[in-house]
């Protein structure tokens, strides 16, 4: 699979778990990429994880985070 | 037609082209023959207690066919007289007011062998001088040289006793064979040094006779390491020009020194901060003529660009020098190739395949001509095949525009840092 490919397959994870109406909470960087901790932003009752691998996810994640951060939008 | 003169912490000169302290400078003979074909100024070959030299002492690295990619010497420093050199430094003085000359000088770590060499040199009207604490070779083993420049405490040492009795400014030539050189530069600096010069050469072994098994150079036999310079060096030098010049505890002039061999390296000096340059290995492989064609060269250069003072370039990429973690993560670049300039060599397959991110197909179009293309969503951007591509327009690399908001890698810590510490769970 390509390096794209994987990426592509990692975001969509990750979106899909927003679009469920989760927040990214934590962010664990570990040797294997990092864990994703995401909480209900509603209800803050219900967790899950994921771990992901690519450089390009690991960028993507932390790039939505950042321009949560500076009021800016990503595309 | 635009001002090429240029201020060095005090030190004036018709044009920001100096020849650096070597054999090119080893006499008033050479000096002014140099300032005849237009050399700026010139900094003499080292002074101290005239030393002795061996038989065979330079080598030179060629590459594929380029001759004195780089050059290593085991010269030491100057082994004529003191008297000998002063009274020709007065005689070319005399003849040329207007150049620079500087003297650089090296001796023992004492007080008062600085103090003597100073007022003795600066009697005959240099117009600066030159600490020499770099040269690795021979003199550093007595203890002088990079010996005396691999020690920040004895540079301000010895740069504050060459202050207390010098009336000239004074420049500290750094030794690049060190982990940091702006500790070395912050304590010229605190020495009380008026500007820094760098880089002088990095030790070397220009090669082994794989036939003979000596050493390149070799005296009877035996080799000993020497100073690297010349093309091959380019880099490391302006580096560590760029990192000084960036250093907020610096802030004094700097004279680029490395490798230097065309006009548009000195542009690219003074633009990482270079007040002027210091030539040899050029001068050594083509002779003192090569300054004509700097001349113009910068000249046509600064008219082009419409300045009016080549001092207008001085430092004026630094601030677009920075540190990795103040890179932009969310720019990217990605190949592309012209159909129409490829020559189908496949070396920027090859190298995609074997030592990038595997991102250039060799493909068949409708015509079955043979072509290659990159699959841009995979191309991370290296460079690589533009590099090893041998024709000129072949590969373009393109800015991919997107709407990711700019951010580093120290922004992006500083996110989940941010983010983890608002986060109360016990998993973390």
């Amino acid at each position: 699979m390509s390096a794209f490919a994987e990426f592509e397959q990692e975001k969509q994870q990750i979106d899909a778990i927003l679009a469920q109406g989760y927040t990214i909470a934590a962010i664990q960087e570990n040797l294997d990429g990092a864990l994703l901790h995401f909480i209900q932003a509603s209800s803050h009752a219900e967790r899950t994880q994921l771990q992901i691998l690519t450089a390009d996810a690991r960028k993507y994640v932390t790039t939505l985070l950042f321009a949560r951060q500076t009021q800016l939008a990503p595309g | 037609m635009a001002d090429l003169s240029t201020n060095l912490a005090g030190i004036r000169s018709p044009n920001p082209f100096w020849l650096a302290s070597a054999p090119p400078t080893n006499t008033g003979y050479q000096v002014q023959r140099a300032f005849e074909a237009g050399w700026g100024g010139a900094v003499w070959k080292t002074l101290g207690d005239p030393i002795i030299n061996t038989s065979s002492r330079f080598a030179a690295v060629s590459f594929n066919g380029q001759r004195v990619a780089g050059f290593n010497n085991i010269e030491l420093i100057t082994d004529r007289p003191l008297d000998v050199n002063l009274k020709e430094i007065y005689e070319t003085k005399k003849r040329f007011p207007n150049h620079a000359i500087i003297a650089s000088l090296m001796v023992e770590p004492k007080q008062e062998k600085w103090h003597e060499i100073v007022k003795r040199v600066e009697d005959v009207g240099v117009d600066g001088l030159e600490l020499n604490f770099g040269c690795p070779h021979g003199m550093a083993e007595r203890g002088m040289g990079a010996a005396s420049g691999q020690q920040p405490d004895l540079v301000e040492a010895q740069t504050h006793w060459a202050k207390e009795v010098a009336t000239t400014p004074v420049i500290v030539k750094l030794t690049p064979n060190i982990t940091d050189i702006t500790v070395v530069a912050r304590h010229a600096v605190r020495g009380g040094a008026d500007a820094i010069s760098m880089i002088n050469t990095i030790n070397s072994l220009a090669g082994v006779d794989i036939h003979t098994w000596n050493t390149i150079p070799h005296v009877g036999g035996q080799g000993a390491h020497g100073g690297y310079c010349g093309p091959a060096v380019k880099p490391i030098a302006l580096n560590m020009v760029a990192e000084c010049a960036r250093h907020a505890d610096i802030g004094v002039p700097i004279s680029g020194i490395g490798g230097i061999s065309t006009w548009q390296d000195v542009v690219e000096f003074m633009l990482m901060g270079a007040t002027g340059v210091q030539v040899c290995t050029a001068v050594m492989h083509h002779g003192f003529r090569i300054v004509e064609d700097m001349i113009d060269g910068l000249s046509n250069y600064l008219d082009e660009k419409g300045l009016a003072s080549v001092e207008e370039l001085i430092g004026r990429s630094v601030q677009k020098y920075s540190n990795w973690g103040d890179l932009n993560l969310n720019y990217q670049v990605v190949a592309r190739i012209n159909e129409d300039n490829c020559i189908n060599c496949n070396k920027c397959h090859i190298a995609c395949e074997d030592a990038s991110h595997q991102c250039i197909d060799m493909l068949t179009n409708a015509d079955g001509k043979s072509v290659l293309q990159v699959r841009e969503e995979d191309c991370v951007g290296c460079n690589l095949c533009s590099i090893v591509c041998p024709v000129d327009g072949a590969i373009d690399m393109v800015a991919i525009e997107n709407d990711l908001p700019p951010m580093t890698w120290n922004e992006r810590q500083r996110t989940i840092a941010s983010l983890n510490d608002a986060y109360n769970v016990e998993v973390m």
